[in-house]
C-alpha cells in the first residue's frame, strides 16, 4: 500500500478517536435534556454534532497546540524582551518541560480514547494486510498529535536558532524537542494503556483502588507541576540557571544528568557560552543515554501501536463472582456512590479528583511564605481553591455519559441528581477551609473572624454548583450543541457567585474597617445565595 | 398513592399521536393490556414500536391522546410510573464503566428496593442468566448478550406490575431466551402485565396472550392469534403469513425475493 493511501484511509479510524474522545470529553452529548422530552431538534443535534466532531477536534487541536507554543516560548520571554538577565540552559530546560508535560496531559485524554481496540474495528473487518493496517493505524495516532508536536518543535527550534545564530545549537534544540515529543507521547501512551489495562480487567479488589488512586495522582501531579512551571518561570529560572552553571557543585553535575536539563546545558555549549566540565561531560553522557532511550521509547510506541491495532492491546482476566450481594443506600447516597466511581473511572474526568489536594497545596504555597494570615492572602487562597472547584459540576455532567438516558427511566426526579452533584462539589473544596485553620495555627491571623471566611464559601461553593448545573439543563433543553459546547456562560456564573460574598465583605471592611462586620455581611451574602438556589433547586 | 388495579387494565393508551418534525410516528394509536397480559408488539422497521413504549415510559410526548400506566399519567406522575415499570430499551442502555454489581447497586438505590430483598432477587437472576463470572467486570467489557442480561436483570430487580421490553432477546442465547421468556410468563401468573416488541414471530406466537400489529403508528389490528388469523381468512396459517397480509407485504415480499433470485443467479432465475 502506497503511504499517501495509507495517510488517506487513516483518515477513518482518527475520525473515530476524535469521536470518541469527543464523546468522553463531552459525554454530556448524550443528556438531551433532563426532566424534557427528546424531541427532534436534539435528534437532529445528535447529528449535527457527529458531523462536527473532526471540525471540533481539529480547532480544539489548533488551539491546544497554539497555547502549546505560548508556553514553551514563556521561559524564553527574559531574552526575547532583551534582558539577558537568565541563562539560556534554564530557559531551554524549563521549556522542554512545560512542553513535555503538557503534550503527556493532551496525549492522554485522546490516547486513552485509542487504546480501546474499537477504534480500527471497522478496518480489521476489510482485506487488508496486517502491515498495511498497521501502518494506517500508526498514521491515525500520528494524525492525533501532529499540530502538537510540530509547534512545539517548530517554536523551540526557531527560538534557539534566533537566539544563538549557532546551526550546532539549533539542530541540538531540534533532536531535543524531538526526543521530548516522542517522550511525552510514550509515557501518555504507557499511562493510557495501563489505566485502561486496570480498568477493564474490573473486579473490587483494593489493590485495584489503590492503582486507580496512584495513577489519578500522578496526573495531577504532572498538572500541577505543569501549571506551577508555567505560572512562575521567572521564580524558577535564576535558581535554575545558578545550580546548573555553577562550577564544580554536586547540585549542578547531579542536574546535568537529569533529562531536560543535560538538553540545555549542551544547547548552551553549542551556542559558545561556557559550561563548568563536570558538568557538561555529565550532561553529553546523558544526552547519549536519552537518545537511546528515545530511541527504544519510538519503537516501543509503534509496537504498541501495532498491537494495540491487531487487538492484541489488552489482556483481560475474568474474576469469578464469589457472591451477589449488593448494597442499598437510598437514593442521594446511591447516586453519589454512583457519581464518584464513573467520574474516577473515565481517563478524561478521573484527575478532578485530585482537585483538592491540589487546591490544599496552592493554598498552602500562598499563605505559608507570610508572617501574618492577612484576610487578603485568605480571601485570594478561598477564590484559588474556588476557581478549579468550579470545573466539578461540569465533569460530573460530563462523567454521565450515556447512561443518563437510564436515569431518565428511574423514579428520580431532576432535584435529586443536582443535590447529589451539588454536595460532591462541596466535597472537594471542605479541604481548603481546614488547610486555612491548619495554617492558622501556626501563622496568627489578622483577626480570627477571617478563618470563618473559607467555611461560609463553601455555602457560596453549594449554591454556584447548583446554578451551574441549572444553567447546564437549561441550554441543553433549548440547544443541545450550546450546551456542550459552550461552558464559558457556566463558568462565569459560578465565578460570579463566589466572588460576590468576597466583593460584599471587601466593600463592607473598606468602608467600617471591622472583621466582624464584614464576616457577617459574607456570610448573610452566602446565605442569601443559598436560598435563591434551593428555591432553583425546587423549581427545577 | 395507591389505586386498586384489579379491575384497570394497567397499560392504557387512547387515540396518542406523536409526531417528530413532519413525520406522524403515532397516528391515534390506542391499545391495552390487562393484569396477566402478554401483549406482543408487532410491526415492520419504522413502525412506531419503540415510540409507543417510550410514550409510556414517559420519555417521549404526544401531541394529543391519554396515556395511563397503573392508573397514573406518565408525564405529570412521571415517578409514580417509572417506579413501577420494568424497562428494557432497545439497545439495551446502562453506564459502561461500572460492573454490573455496582449497577444493580445503583439501580436498588435509586429505586429504593430494601437491600435483603435486592439481594435475593439479584442473586438468584444472575444466577439463572450464568452472570458469576463477569459480575465484577466492567459493563464496557461484556458481550451484546450480556449487556441485554444486566438490563433485564436491572428491569426485573423491583419487582414491577408492568413490564415494557423493547426487543428483550436482541443478543440473547437459547438458554436465556429461554428464562426470559419464563420470566414473562410467570410475572403474568403473579397478575403483573408485560408489554413487548419483537420481530420475532415465533416467540410471539408461542408466547403473547394477546398480539397487536402496528403499522404506520396505527394499531391495524389486535387480538389473540385466532381473532389475527380470522381477520385474514388464512385458518391455520403462521403469525408470519398474518402479518405480512396484513401489513400488505405479501406482494413486496415476494417481489423482492424474485429481485434477490435476479441478482444472485442472474438469467438462470428464469
Amino acid at each position: 500500500m502506497k503511504l499517501t493511501e495509507a495517510w488517506r484511509l487513516s483518515k477513518l479510524p482518527y475520525r473515530e478517536v476524535v469521536f470518541r474522545s469527543l464523546a468522553q470529553e463531552r459525554n454530556r452529548m448524550w443528556w438531551g435534556a433532563f426532566g424534557r422530552n427528546s424531541t427532534n431538534k436534539d435528534v437532529s443535534d445528535d447529528f449535527e454534532l457527529s458531523k462536527k466532531a473532526l471540525q471540533i477536534a481539529k480547532f480544539d487541536k489548533l488551539i491546544i497546540a497554539v497555547f502549546n507554543v505560548v508556553v514553551s516560548i514563556i521561559p524564553f520571554g527574559s531574552f526575547l524582551l532583551g534582558s539577558a538577565a537568565f541563562g539560556l540552559s534554564g530557559s531551554v530546560s524549563l521549556s522542554l518541560a512545560i512542553t513535555f508535560g503538557f503534550m503527556t496531559l493532551y496525549a492522554i485524554q485522546t490516547l486513552s480514547s485509542f487504546v480501546g481496540t474499537e477504534s480500527s474495528a471497522l478496518l480489521t473487518t476489510l482485506p487488508i494486510s496486517s502491515n498495511d493496517f498497521s501502518l494506517i493505524t500508526l498514521f491515525s495516532f500520528v494524525r492525533s498529535v501532529d499540530y502538537l508536536v510540530v509547534g512545539s518543535v517548530l517554536s523551540q527550534v526557531v527560538l534557539v536558532a534566533y537566539l544563538t545564530l549557532s546551526p550546532l545549537a539549533t539542530a541540538l534544540m531540534f533532536v531535543a524537542s524531538l526526543m521530548n515529543s516522542v517522550f511525552a507521547v510514550a509515557v501518555a501512551l504507557w499511562l493510557s494503556s495501563v489505566f485502561h489495562k486496570n480498568y477493564m480487567r474490573g473486579g473490587r479488589s483494593k489493590r485495584t483502588t489503590v492503582f486507580r488512586g496512584f495513577f489519578i495522582l500522578l496526573w495531577g501531579c504532572l498538572l500541577f507541576g505543569v501549571s506551577l512551571l508555567m505560572s512562575v518561570p521567572y521564580y524558577v529560572l535564576p535558581i535554575l540557571d545558578k545550580s546548573l552553571l555553577s562550577v564544580n557543585t554536586l547540585a549542578g553535575f547531579l542536574l546535568s544528568l537529569i533529562y531536560p536539563f543535560s538538553a540545555g546545558l549542551i544547547v548552551t555549549r553549542l551556542s559558545g557560552s561556557i559550561v563548568p566540565f563536570f558538568t557538561l561531560f555529565g550532561a553529553s553522557v546523558a544526552m547519549a543515554i536519552y537518545v537511546l532511550g528515545a530511541w527504544f521509547s519510538a519503537k516501543w510506541s509503534l509496537g504498541t501501536v501495532k498491537r494495540i491495532s491487531q487487538g492484541v492491546g489488552v489482556k483481560i482476566d475474568r474474576l469469578r463472582a464469589v457472591d451477589f450481594r449488593i448494597k442499598s443506600r437510598g437514593p442521594l447516597r446511591g447516586y453519589v456512590v454512583k457519581d464518584l466511581r464513573v467520574t474516577s473511572r473515565n481517563p478524561a474526568t478521573a484527575f478532578f479528583f485530585v482537585l483538592p489536594v491540589f487546591e490544599t497545596v496552592i493554598v498552602a504555597f500562598l499563605a505559608w511564605n507570610v508572617e501574618f494570615l492577612r484576610t487578603s492572602t485568605v480571601l485570594v487562597a478561598t477564590s484559588m481553591g474556588a476557581i478549579f472547584v468550579l470545573l466539578i459540576p461540569l465533569a460530573l455532567l460530563t462523567s454521565e455519559g450515556k447512561g443518563i438516558e437510564y436515569v431518565k427511566t428511574l423514579p428520580i426526579t431532576s432535584q435529586r441528581l443536582l443535590t447529589s452533584k451539588a454536595l460532591i462539589t462541596m466535597a472537594t473544596f471542605v479541604p481548603v477551609p481546614f488547610a486555612l485553620l491548619c495554617l492558622a495555627l501556626f501563622k496568627p491571623p489578622t483577626s480570627w473572624f477571617t478563618i470563618s471566611i473559607p467555611f461560609f464559601m463553601v455555602i457560596s461553593i453549594v449554591s454556584a454548583s447548583i446554578f451551574e448545573i441549572t444553567i447546564f439543563l437549561r441550554s441543553v433543553g433549548k440547544s443541545k450543541i450550546a450546551g456542550i459546547v459552550n461552558d464559558g456562560e457556566k463558568i462565569l456564573v459560578g465565578l460570579l457567585t463566589v466572588f460576590v460574598p468576597e466583593i460584599a465583605y471587601a466593600l463592607v471592611y473598606l468602608f467600617s474597617f471591622n472583621h466582624a462586620f464584614a464576616t457577617l455581611t459574607l456570610g448573610g451574602v452566602t446565605f442569601a445565595e443559598i436560598c435563591i438556589a434551593l428555591y432553583v433547586v425546587r423549581r427545577s | 398513592m395507591s389505586r386498586d388495579l384489579s379491575a384497570e387494565p394497567l397499560v392504557e393508551v387512547s387515540d396518542v399521536s406523536v409526531r417528530f418534525g413532519s413525520f406522524l410516528a403515532l397516528d391515534n394509536l390506542s391499545l391495552r393490556v390487562m393484569p396477566g397480559e402478554i401483549f406482543g408488539l408487532l410491526g415492520p422497521n419504522g413502525a412506531g414500536k419503540t415510540t409507543t413504549i417510550k410514550v409510556l415510559m414517559g420519555l417521549v410526548v404526544p401531541y394529543s391522546g391519554k396515556v395511563k400506566v397503573c392508573g397514573f399519567d406518565p408525564l405529570s406522575e412521571s415517578v409514580d410510573v417509572k417506579s413501577r415499570i420494568g424497562y428494557v430499551a432497545e439497545n439495551s442502555i446502562v453506564y459502561e464503566s461500572l460492573s454490573p454489581r455496582d449497577f444493580f447497586e445503583f439501580v436498588v438505590s435509586m429505586r429504593r428496593i430494601d437491600q435483603a430483598a435486592a439481594n435475593r432477587v439479584v442473586s438468584r437472576l444472575a444466577d439463572v442468566f450464568d452472570l458469576a463470572q463477569f459480575f465484577d467486570s466492567p459493563i464496557a467489557t461484556l458481550s451484546m448478550g450480556l449487556k441485554q442480561k444486566v438490563a433485564l436483570i436491572a428491569a426485573f430487580i423491583h419487582q414491577p406490575p408492568v413490564l415494557l421490553l423493547d426487543e428483550p432477546l436482541n443478543g440473547l442465547d437459547a438458554k436465556s431466551s429461554r428464562v426470559v421468556k419464563d420470566l414473562m410468563s410467570l410475572h403474568v401468573e403473579r397478575g403483573g402485565a408485560v408489554l413487548f416488541s419483537t420481530h420475532i414471530m415465533e416467540i410471539a406466537e408461542h408466547l403473547c396472550t394477546r398480539i397487536g400489529i402496528i403499522d404506520h403508528g396505527k394499531v391495524i389490528a389486535e387480538g389473540t392469534l385466532e381473532q389475527l388469523r380470522s381477520k385474514t381468512d388464512g385458518q391455520g396459517s403462521s403469525l408470519e403469513e398474518v402479518f405480512l397480509k396484513l401489513t400488505n407485504e405479501e406482494a413486496a415480499v415476494a417481489d423482492r425475493t424474485r429481485m434477490l433470485r435476479e441478482a444472485f443467479f442472474g438469467n438462470e432465475a428464469h
